[in-house]
């Protein structure tokens, strides 16, 4: 009677034989046969979506009607070839009957009959050739309203189904009569659905089951930024590799798919993103290589070969000229394909014949390969880069090669007319790929070799000297200058010698060239232009020139240019001595060819008249203050100066400025007279000696800072904030709290949803402060109640504007996690109940107390505060940590005796955390005062 | 010979074919759900403002917190261990 899991299964084998039975007696036993079919059938309508049993029944079910109908076709086609339409069978009817049975089932109030009912008729449909054309309408109609069920697992079985007939809708759209939007409706329905069900089991189910048209890719590669992980993995582990050759794709969507996956927050998206790259994309390259080579492309599922040809393939296919920029993303690809590939490791060569002929594509392998090698420093794989690479000399006369090679380029765009340009263009523009890849190379070269050192050397410097070498390049030639010139003083210090050599030099190139030759001069000013103006985002000197020129009268034309040369001199020097200060380390003072470049070039560029020329004269002043106190404390009030007069791009700079100087001189900020002992500015009262009288400004900048209405200078103030309160810069002054106060309301506030830079940095940083230093929880429990009241007000304005903004119990979760004491890192860097820890918690229920008994306080508010003291973890403290100030006991205690007595607490939740409390602090009074020789746990 | 721990017999699930059907199995089939609007989504859920995908990631790490802006190659600290 009872049929167990076992026999089902064994009745799934012997069920399909059954038709042959039945047709033997087809004619007295067929109905009677449904009929008990159909009442089975009913059975499994109530069995739980867990249970595996009712899963099998339905997928036996559908096995079964599919066997039975293909043996009918045969028997129907058998007796009359001539029919091809689908001939009415016993299965046929049976179908229809069970369907009929079930559709009504679908608007079940039990949510389990409707699972499976939906269930059925998904798997039905999935299983089946064709149906019915009158069940075929209800079925869509049930489905598409099974689609908005409240239960998800409904939503996913009608996803199943409706599938299956979006899939169809094309092709039937044609045979089909014009009342048909059913296609059309049913697949815009489940895009819909894609992008708007709140259930990523739904959304995952829809990803794996919609039709690939050129209509739905956009929806379904959409999913590559799903808020579900494993939709994300979903994408790119099963229908990436299903969607065919990568090529397909448009640039973007290869480019997009590729930085989105392979930095998803997820290890998992990140894995299965680097396999669809290693091994999906190039075989995609690599099986039509070997096709055309062999002329047999390697069966599915086999991998090709290694073939070089097919790396470069994908390397262009990806646009490594623009994706393999620093920062680009096909850097990390590139690296997790070597990591995947040991056969492209061993198989890769880089002959003479390979530097000569180089192209992007080709020295990107290179580079990557180099850095891949040498980022692992395993001993074979140095081994095996040592064998393949040609040596430092070798290498720099490669290099040499292909430097030439490039400046002959960018004069040769310079020579010709703009209408002519273009081609030439693109080859500088790859040649200078080329040559940064291969400065990139050098730089991680191994100088030991004096000869080798020395080739290097010279062609540094001498590269360096020339005006028109692209800005990118100069960069890099000037830190492989800083490599090849040793690390120590005296390295530093040549280091220093030639580059100002330099820069007088292409000072002089420019401006000589102009007196003795203008037209030499204006090519050469051309010639810098036109190769900076692709790769550089400053590109200010071409506006100006642009500007000028149009409105410039003939006349005026000559004197114009000349301005706009002495600007582009001007850019390109600082340009040079920027990129050496950021490599420099010594004092300024003790060297003078530093002192000299500072009064001859970067103080009049902070004075001049021009913006850009300006700004970069400004960072060229930041870096060097950076190497000498006396500098630096001379110039932040001009940075300040700075920030408040200056426009968007200069307040950024000078926020960045101010907080590197901070950064690096913490001690301009030490109270006048300084204290000897930085230690007692710790302690939470102000310090006897006056506070810096650069405090209250710094602080009034990074506030105003935080309240710009430019997303860039906000996320940069916010991360300076940052640094400079996780560095403690500021110590116990005043200010702070309400920095921090203002920086943890900024978190929560909805108009800062829209600059996710941002958000995302406070997002780090608020619970690394909090839970770093304990004196830092004090400090968030301190500033706690005033956000909270901050927040109401934004909640309610939020409100009425119709935005969404976190509840404040998530508000007030948040920062009870940050008071924590649990958390707070002690000086040992372990996490754990020691040091001062707990102190926080009492503060932040002090502070909750004192704000529930004021009088103005409003009922609403004071519920938020009586649950933020009910989360509060107050425990007598360990035998290693100090008990807390017995102050701060008796305080908390007097203020639960008011709140007591002025009956504050006016429901039973809010009562409770009171009892609560007040148990708490009883039991650490207890202990605090007489624990002091017992151990007390 | 048997593991040291005793797995625990899950019951198997057994579905009665040949009984009548029982009265809640048919109560659940036949209570068709008293309106619509019970056994479907909320309409306030059809639409998702963000459409289910992540903001911008803009990778904020514990590096950018320790690296100069100016100089971002220098590590914090760095001028104090000497040569880096």
């Amino acid at each position: 009677l009872v049929v167990s899991l076992r026999k089902v299964q064994e009745a799934c084998c012997y069920e399909p034989v059954k038709p042959k039975k039945r047709r033997d007696e087809e004619n007295f036993g067929e109905d009677e046969f449904n009929e008990e079919v159909g009442r089975c059938f009913l059975r499994v309508l109530g069995v739980k979506k867990s249970e595996p049993v009712g899963d099998r029944i339905v997928r036996f079910l559908g096995l079964f009607l599919k066997v039975a109908s293909e043996k009918d076709n045969q028997i129907a086609s058998s007796g009359d070839p001539e029919t091809n339409s689908f001939p009415e069978t016993p299965t046929t009817r049976l179908t229809s009957i069970i369907i009929s049975l079930v559709l009504p089932l679908l608007v079940a109030k039990d949510k389990v009959v409707r699972f499976r009912a939906t269930q059925i008729i998904s798997h039905i449909i999935n299983t089946l050739d064709s149906i019915d054309d009158e069940l075929f309408q209800l079925i869509r109609l049930g489905l598409l309203k099974r689609l908005r069920d409240k239960e998800p697992s409904v939503r996913v079985q009608a996803v199943l189904g409706l599938g299956r007939l979006a899939g169809e809708g094309d092709e039937e759209q044609d045979d089909e009569d014009s009342d048909d939007d059913t296609a059309g409706g049913v697949l815009e329905k489940l895009v819909d659905v894609l992008q708007n069900d709140p259930s990523a089991e739904v959304r995952r189910s829809l990803l794996l089951n919609l039709p690939f048209t050129p209509a739905t890719l956009p929806y379904l590669l959409e999913r590559a930024r799903d808020l579900d992980a494993g939709t994300r993995r979903a994408l790119y582990a099963r229908l990436l590799p299903a969607l065919g050759d990568f090529r397909h794709l448009s640039l973007t969507h290869r480019e997009k798919l590729l930085r989105w996956g392979l930095r998803d927050r997820d290890e998992n998206v990140r894995k299965a993103t680097a396999r669809l790259f290693r091994e999906r994309w190039i075989e995609d390259c690599a099986g039509l290589q070997q096709l055309t080579e062999e002329g047999a492309a390697p069966a599915t599922g086999q991998v090709s070969k290694p073939s070089y040809e097919a790396l470069l393939e994908l390397l262009e296919r990806v646009d490594i000229v623009n994706s393999g920029i620093e920062g680009g993303i096909a850097l990390e690809a590139m690296k997790e394909f070597w990591d995947g590939r040991p056969d492209y490791r061993e198989f890769v060569t880089f002959e003479d014949q390979f530097w000569d002929e180089l192209t992007p594509e080709a020295v990107f392998v290179a580079r990557t390969f180099n850095d891949y090698c040498r980022a692992k420093g395993e001993q074979k794989l140095m081994g095996m880069l040592e064998d393949k690479m040609p040596e430092v000399t070798k290498f720099a006369f490669f290099l040499q090669g292909h430097l030439n090679r490039l400046m002959e380029g960018v004069q040769q765009v310079a020579l010709q007319a703009e209408e002519d340009a273009a081609e030439a263009e693109e080859d500088t523009v790859q040649q200078e790929f080329c040559v940064e890849q291969m400065l990139h190379i050098a730089l991680s070269l191994d100088y030991s070799d004096e000869v080798g050192r020395r080739k290097m050397f010279s062609i540094m410097r001498e590269a360096l000297a020339l005006a028109e070498l692209p800005e990118e390049c100069t960069k890099l030639v000037i830190e492989v200058l800083r490599t090849v010139c040793g690390a120590n003083t005296a390295g530093e210090r040549e280091f220093c010698g030639i580059v100002l050599e330099a820069v007088a030099e292409v000072h002089d190139t420019i401006m000589g060239e102009e007196l003795a030759r203008p037209d030499a001069a204006l090519e050469a000013d051309e010639s810098f232009h036109s190769a900076t103006s692709h790769l550089s985002s400053e590109t200010t000197p071409t506006k100006a020139k642009k500007s000028a020129r149009q409105k410039g009268g003939e006349e005026e034309v000559d004197d114009e240019e000349k301005t706009i040369r002495e600007i582009m001199v001007n850019m390109k020097c600082l340009h040079i001595a920027q990129c050496m200060l950021q490599n420099v380390q010594c004092d300024l003072e003790e060297n003078s060819d530093l002192v000299t470049m500072l009064n001859n070039l970067v103080v009049p560029a902070v004075r001049s008249q021009e913006a850009p020329i300006r700004e970069r004269g400004l960072v060229c002043l930041g870096l060097c203050c950076l190497l000498s106190k006396n500098l630096a404390q001379e110039n932040l009030t001009l940075f300040l100066h700075c920030f408040t007069k200056g426009h968007e791009a200069l307040q950024t700079i000078s926020l960045q400025i101010i907080t590197d100087i901070l950064t690096t001189h913490p001690v301009l900020l030490s109270p006048i007279p300084p204290s000897t002992d930085q230690s007692t500015a710790d302690a939470t009262e102000l310090p006897q000696p006056q506070p810096s009288p650069l405090l209250r400004p710094l602080q009034k900048t990074f506030l105003k800072s935080l309240k710009s209405p430019s997303p860039t200078v906000q996320t940069t103030g916010t991360v300076a904030l940052s640094k400079l309160l996780l560095l403690n810069v500021f110590r116990a002054a005043e200010g702070v709290d309400e920095l921090l106060r203002h920086m943890t309301i900024l978190y929560f506030t909805p108009s800062t949803r829209a600059n996710p830079g941002m958000q995302q940095a406070l997002s780090y940083f608020l619970p690394v402060y909090c839970h770093s230093r304990a004196a830092n929880a004090l400090r968030m429990a301190r500033v706690a109640v005033g956000v909270v009241h901050a927040l109401l007000g934004v909640a309610e304005e939020a409100e009425e504007e119709d935005e969404e903004m976190v509840g404040l119990g998530v508000v007030g979760g948040c920062l009870v996690d940050w008071t924590d004491g649990r958390k707070v890192m002690n000086s040992g860097g372990v996490v754990g109940a020691e040091g001062e820890c707990g102190e926080a918690h009492l503060l932040l229920a002090e502070e909750l107390l004192e704000k529930v008994c004021m009088p103005g306080t409003l009922k609403e508010e004071k519920k938020i505060y009586f649950s933020v003291l009910s989360k509060l973890h107050i425990t007598a403290p360990t035998t290693s940590a100090p008990a807390p100030p017995s102050e701060r006991l008796t305080t908390l205690t007097a203020l639960l005796d008011e709140a007591t007595e002025a009956k504050v607490a006016n429901d039973a939740t809010s009562r409770n955390a009171l009892a609560r409390l007040r148990n708490a602090v009883w039991k650490l009074t207890e202990t605090g005062f007489g624990a002091q020789d017992a151990t007390v746990v | 010979s048997a593991g040291p721990t005793k797995r625990k017999e899950k019951e198997p699930f057994a579905i009665d074919f040949a009984a009548p059907m029982s009265q809640t199995l048919a109560d659940a089939l036949y209570t068709p759900a008293a309106s619509n609007s019970t056994i479907s989504l909320p309409k306030a859920q059809w639409k998702s403002r963000t459409r289910n995908l992540l903001p911008d990631d803009k990778h904020f790490n514990s590096r950018q917190l320790l690296r100069l802006f100016l100089k971002p190659k220098a590590r914090m600290g760095s001028r104090k261990s000497g040569q880096a």
